[in-house]
Parts: structure tokens; sequence; C-alpha cells
């Protein structure tokens, strides 16, 4: 590009390939942390019902903890390795978003070692993510992540009218829906925009 | 062309009316940040030329320049500044009496 000046045409389509540059940039790489929540959520929640079935030993709680564990450096590991040669509002809004609902599922975690009965843990974890989820997919105006976010609110309250570690099947559900399917999703999308800027 | 119409075109801010530094500010618009390896793969220049002209920019006040490091490379990201961001709204109404 040389700098060179315009006609009043050139000018217009100028700003408009540019803009439309930034909007391509925004699902990069983003399904990608979506499934990686998802599939730790869906594998440890399905080994603890597992266990917890067939021994009944309560301890086996602990592997909830695996979720942060794994989940936090892999998705850091993964912000690393995305392009950063640019940081749209959108991203911007959602690192945010999720920084403080981060905080406020590790808050409502630790509280639960002073009183494992002040709430419905499953619940309260599920309809936070959730809203999350939806409020991701409106930043982004993505409809599909919207959906899933609010199916995701709904299906939260399932957990009220089940009992025991139950639960914890609806839960596996929910990281389907909320995580894995918009992953693909969104992965899907950023691959066919790819290809159309490619062609 | 008649009298009227010559008398109600807006200048065009001679500075984002260049090929170049229309391109990067119509990309920082819609930007938080980007890095000037962003700027220079999205826009095609070259990396003197681009470099000349965020210098232009930056005195302009109409973008921020920081210049720092990501792990040991070098790395400059640029930033729309309120200035910025008001002429590139004027320059879209002049542009607008134009087409209009």
């Amino acid at each position: 590009m040389e700098d060179k000046n315009l006609t009043q045409n050139e000018s217009l389509e100028i700003i408009s390939r540019m803009i439309k540059e930034t909007r391509n940039n925004m699902e990069r790489g983003g399904g990608n942390i979506f499934l990686l929540w998802g599939y730790i959520c869906l594998i440890v929640s399905l080994a603890v019902y597992c266990l917890l079935s067939n021994t009944g030993d309560y301890r086996f709680n602990w592997l909830w903890f695996a979720i942060p564990v794994i989940g936090y450096p892999g998705m850091i590991y993964m912000l690393k390795k995305r392009e950063k040669g640019a940081i749209t509002i959108a991203s911007r809004v959602i690192s945010n978003i999720w920084i403080v609902l981060g905080i406020v599922a590790g808050l409502l975690s630790i509280y639960m070692f002073v009183d494992y009965k002040a709430y419905p843990i499953m619940f309260v974890m599920s309809l936070l993510i959730n809203s999350g989820v939806a409020i991701s997919g409106l930043v982004i105006r993505f409809r599909p992540i919207v959906v899933a976010g609010f199916l995701g609110i709904l299906l939260s309250f399932g957990m009220l009218m089940v009992a025991g570690i139950n639960q914890i099947l609806i839960f596996a559900l929910l990281a389907v829906i909320m995580l894995i399917i918009p992953g693909h999703i969104l992965n899907n999308a950023s691959r066919k925009v790819k290809a159309e800027n490619n062609a | 062309m008649p009298k009227d119409n010559v008398n109600s075109f807006r200048e065009l801010d001679p500075l984002l009316h260049s090929q170049l530094r229309l391109a990067v500010m119509s990309l920082l618009i819609s930007l938080e940040e980007a890095d000037f390896v962003y700027l220079r793969e999205k826009t095609g220049s070259t990396a003197g030329n681009l470099s000349v002209q965020l210098d232009k920019l930056s005195q302009a006040k109409y973008i921020e320049v920081d210049k720092g490091y990501s792990g040991k490379k070098p790395r400059t990201v640029c930033r729309i500044t309120d200035t910025g961001r008001k002429a590139f709204e004027e320059y879209l109404e002049a542009l607008k009496t134009y087409i209009g």
C-alpha cells in the first residue's frame, strides 16, 4: 500500500475492507478455549460421578479442583499461542467478564470448605458459567453461543429438581451444550471465514 | 459542477486522505490496540513506509505509539486516541458530502 491520495470511492473501499479485517479477527481460535473447558468439565464430572456412585467416598469431590488446575494453565498457554497482533474491544470485554466470573467461581468453591450446605454449588456454578457464555455470545453477536448460554441457564434450574449425585450428570450434559457444541460451531465459522479470505 | 454543490463539499482532512494512513486509522478505529506487524500485514505496506506514516499520525496525536518488548522481541503497539477518533468521524462526515 502506497502513501497516495485517494478518490472518495477509494477511501470508502479502504475503510470497509479494513473494518472487515478486524471483524474476522474476533472469532479466530475462540472455539478452542470453549472446547478446552468443555472437555475438562465433561471428563472430570463423569469421572467424579463414576467414582462416587461406585465407592460412595465423598473425598472424590476433591477431583473437581482438577478443572481449574488443568483449565487455567491450558487457557493461558492457548492465549499466548494465539495471534496477539491486535486486541479487539470485544475480546477485551470478554476476557474481563471471564476474569470476574473465574474469581467468583473460585470464591464460591472455597466457601464450600466453610459451609458446604450454604448453597447448591452445582446449580450456582452452572448458572454462573452459562451466564458468562450467554454474555460472551451477545458481545461477539454469535447466535449459537447466545442460544447455548440461555439453554444452559434454563437447564441449570434442572439441578434444583434432581437430587444427589445425579446433578453431576446434568452438569456433564451442560458442558456439552454450553461449551463443546458452541466451541465446535465457533471453530467451524472461523474456518469458513478463513477459507473465504483465502479464496 | 454547479457552484452550490461545490460549496456544500466539506474539506477532507489531508492527514487522513491518504491510502496508508486511512487504512491504519480504519483498522485502529475498531480495535483496542494493534501492533506494528499486524498493521503491516493487514495494510500490505512496507515497514519503512508504515513507520513514516505512523509517525505522522502520532505527531498529529491521532494515535499513541508504545514501544516495548514482548519477551525478548521489540514490539510497537498503536492505539487510536480521542483526537484521532474525532478526526476519523469528521472525515467520514466530510466524505458523505461527496457521496450523498
